[in-house]
């Protein structure tokens, strides 16, 4: 509905700001995700506090955002104008007045505004506004009412205000139960409440990012959309979930990967829908792009790339679950002895590998890691009696072809490091993945060579490139803040702890003002790039904020 | 003629029209969503007024089809085209007076023409033929009504 960043002429905005010139910093209020943007003025100071509220008692809106204004000092003029757009600004929109208030509707979908001291002056077919003069000690309130399939739900004042609250108590409340005692604890604590937005509630999907399309390059065809659940990510999101006792969100999370790869089984896709489902097909939209950056791309074509890796992360997904004290039921068990007899099946094939890349398959070694580790981790269920050991044997077998594989075909005597592919010279910080999940000893020389090659060769200050050499798209990309932090936890599980606190302070002063990260970050300048706020990112955050502190604690 | 086959087709009826809302429901086409309006009459909790008012709907489905088999029985016939014509005007009753006049007056969580401020949370209210719930509600309400209308009618006539 508001899609500005990637069209600002047609995306569909909701804008609020003083009408005089303005400084603004912004914040949101500790421990939840309730943002504040104070605005600085020569007559005064207001505080704007947007809120996505929780569901409360009684009768609430199917979604809902409110924007609360508030007079700090002096006198503030505001205006504020909506621009709604559903359907990615390509359904028609129409908005009218019904009941005193204005209301937006496209198709199934409506949108009601309800403004309280807050002067809606104009309503015309594409617009809602108003302007608003605010005193100190002054209040005024615009909620959105949003409704899908249904009738819209219209609240008072006091409703509003009261959900207001609750929603801010609710997130204190949820930040407050996080067991997180180690380092860079407002960055962990900011990263869980990132990584609890992108959770679609219904079904527990964990999304990659919030946004579709935000650019790797400036300009460039680099655009993809995240808003999906992407296997890849399954590891690290249980790792966090379990390791900040979120033990709700890892039961909810486990359950619906299990379930929306029943749907394929035994085959995993790349990436599902946040509602389970396997069909996402990618089109353009005809929005301008951000900067100029098309195409505007929602579905993902990634989804039906053969990616071997998916399936060590998920092993590593389960076994961190039933690790964690939980367990695996008899048909979830089946199916993960299923998956383990495909590894051995399959992974002798070449694939995409974990970058998605769009030149020709080859073989990844961070996908033959992974396939190692499958089958590593089956066997260790298996020995636990937590699946079928019927073909146990055999995946002990075919671990054992994958490390010969790996150790002959994917290592450089001359870089002394594992390389990005066999027969290839080149690096890809995604082998550091083989120390994250458990592939070998972190501290022998291979890996410390491997370690101290991407720091060579990837590495820039706190940045650090995903890979080099080909693929299979134009243009180029800017520093990946994941692989930054994959970088430091590699440094903490290798002994290194000294570089890899280091490197840690480093990374933790690159978040925006709100303690966000991007997908990716631009090294000359600093400037974020790719979708946001991207999951891997505060994934891997926690991820090495973790390790570091249990290396610590030893 | 028959009850029992009225009460049969009332079934059948609400069943397809329950459909028919709510796939037009899913393709986008409307909003109305007759078990939420129906269920939130009684409970704000959105997960019990939508059972709740899925138990609501088939019983006014099925007092409906009685009142269909006693005009029938007044006029001494029934049939599918007859149930058809019987939802047509059922359909138009509901657009006009039913749901958009009279479930207002006694819902007491649907605003009116009349209502500015509220005190407490209210439901949209459907508007002159339900257009406030999409510009195509007219329609598709009037076709799954013609569709409960003609298998009352004919689920009747098939029970003599």
């Amino acid at each position: 509905m508001f899609g500005a960043l990637l069209d600002a002429e047609r995306g569909g905005s909701f804008g609020l700001r003083p009408s005089v010139p303005f400084q603004v910093e912004r914040c949101y209020r500790p421990g939840t995700n309730v943002l504040e943007t104070t605005f600085h003025t020569e007559g005064g100071i207001v505080r704007v506090t947007d809120v996505m509220t929780l569901d409360g008692p009684g009768l609430t809106p199917f979604r809902e955002l409110a924007r609360r204004v508030e007079g700090l000092a002096g006198q503030v003029p505001l205006d504020w104008r909506i621009e709604p757009r559903f359907g990615y600004a390509e359904a028609a929109t129409r908005v009218e007045r019904r009941l005193g208030m204005s209301v937006a509707t496209s198709g199934a979908s409506a949108l009601a505004v309800q403004c309280w001291n807050a002067h809606e002056t104009a309503t015309d077919s594409g617009a809602i506004a108003g302007s608003v003069d605010v005193r100190a000690g002054e209040s005024a309130l615009i909620a959105l009412s949003m409704a899908h399939q249904e009738p819209l739900v219209f609240s008072s004042r006091e409703e509003v205000e009261g959900r207001i609250a609750a929603t801010g108590r609710a997130w204190a409340g949820w930040s407050a139960a996080r067991a997180y005692h180690g380092p860079w604890g407002d960055a962990v604590i900011r990263s869980a409440l990132a990584l609890k937005l992108l959770v679609y509630a219904p079904s527990g999907a964990v999304a990659a990012a919030a946004t579709t399309s935000l650019p790797e390059e400036v300009g460039g065809e680099r655009n993809w959309d995240y808003r999906f659940c992407w296997v890849r990510d399954s590891a690290f999101t249980m790792g966090a979930f379990l390791g900040l006792d979120c033990a709700e969100d890892a039961g909810a999370y486990f359950w619906w990967l299990m379930h929306a790869s029943q749907l394929t089984h035994p085959r995993l896709r790349v990436l599902y829908s946040l509602n389970g489902g396997a069909h996402t097909p990618e089109r353009a939209l005809r929005l301008r792009g951000y900067r100029g950056s098309r195409p505007v791309r929602i579905g993902n074509g990634a989804a039906v790339q053969l990616q071997l890796d998916t399936y060590g992360e998920l092993f590593q997904t389960a076994w961190l679950y039933a690790a964690g004290g939980y367990r695996l039921d008899n048909d979830i068990a089946r199916h993960i002895a299923g998956m383990a007899d495909l590894v051995c099946r399959m992974w002798r094939r070449p694939d995409a590998g974990i970058w998605e890349v769009r030149s020709r398959p080859e073989h990844f070694t961070q996908s033959k890691m992974m396939c190692w580790v499958a089958l590593d981790r089956a066997r260790e269920l298996a020995e636990r009696g937590l699946v079928p050991d019927a073909h146990v044997q055999r995946w002990r077998q075919e671990a054992l072809s994958i490390h010969e594989f790996v150790e002959t075909r994917c290592f450089s005597d001359v870089k002394q490091s594992y390389i990005r592919h066999a027969g290839s010279d080149e690096l890809d910080a995604s082998l550091l993945l083989g120390i994250l999940l458990g592939y070998g000893d972190p501290t022998t020389d291979r890996w410390t060579g491997t370690v101290d090659a991407v720091r060579r060769e990837l590495q820039s200050g706190p940045f650090v490139r995903r890979y080099t050499g080909d693929d299979g798209l134009g243009g180029s990309e800017g520093a990946f803040l994941t692989c930054s932090f994959w970088l430091a936890e590699a440094l903490a599980r290798s002994r290194r702890l000294d570089e890899a606190m280091a490197l840690m302070d480093g990374l933790v002063g690159l978040a925006n003002d709100v303690g966000l990260y991007a997908e990716e970050i631009d090294p000359a300048n600093g400037a974020f790039l790719g979708n946001f706020p991207q999951g891997l990112s505060h994934l891997a955050l926690i991820s090495a904020a973790l390790a570091v502190a249990e290396a610590t604690a030893r | 003629m028959s009850v029992w086959g009225a009460i049969a087709g009332g079934f059948a009826g609400t069943v397809v029209l329950t459909t028919v809302l709510r796939a037009a429901n899913q393709l986008n086409v409307t909003r109305i969503d007759l078990p939420f309006l129906l269920g939130t009459a009684f409970t704000s909790d959105r997960t019990r007024a939508k059972a709740l008012g899925y138990v609501l709907h088939f019983l006014v489905g099925l007092a409906f089809a009685l009142i269909y088999y006693a005009v029938f029985l007044a006029i001494g016939q029934s049939g599918w085209w007859l149930g058809a014509i019987f939802g047509f005007v059922h359909g138009v009753f509901s657009g006009t007076a039913l749901v958009n006049t009279l479930l207002p007056l006694i819902h007491p969580r649907m605003g009116t023409p009349s209502t500015a401020a509220p005190a407490v949370a209210l439901l949209e209210p459907p508007g002159f033929l339900m257009l406030n719930y999409g510009a195509q509600t007219p329609l598709v309400s009037l076709a799954a009504h013609i569709a409960y209308g003609a298998l009352v009618g004919g689920f009747t006539a098939l029970g003599s």
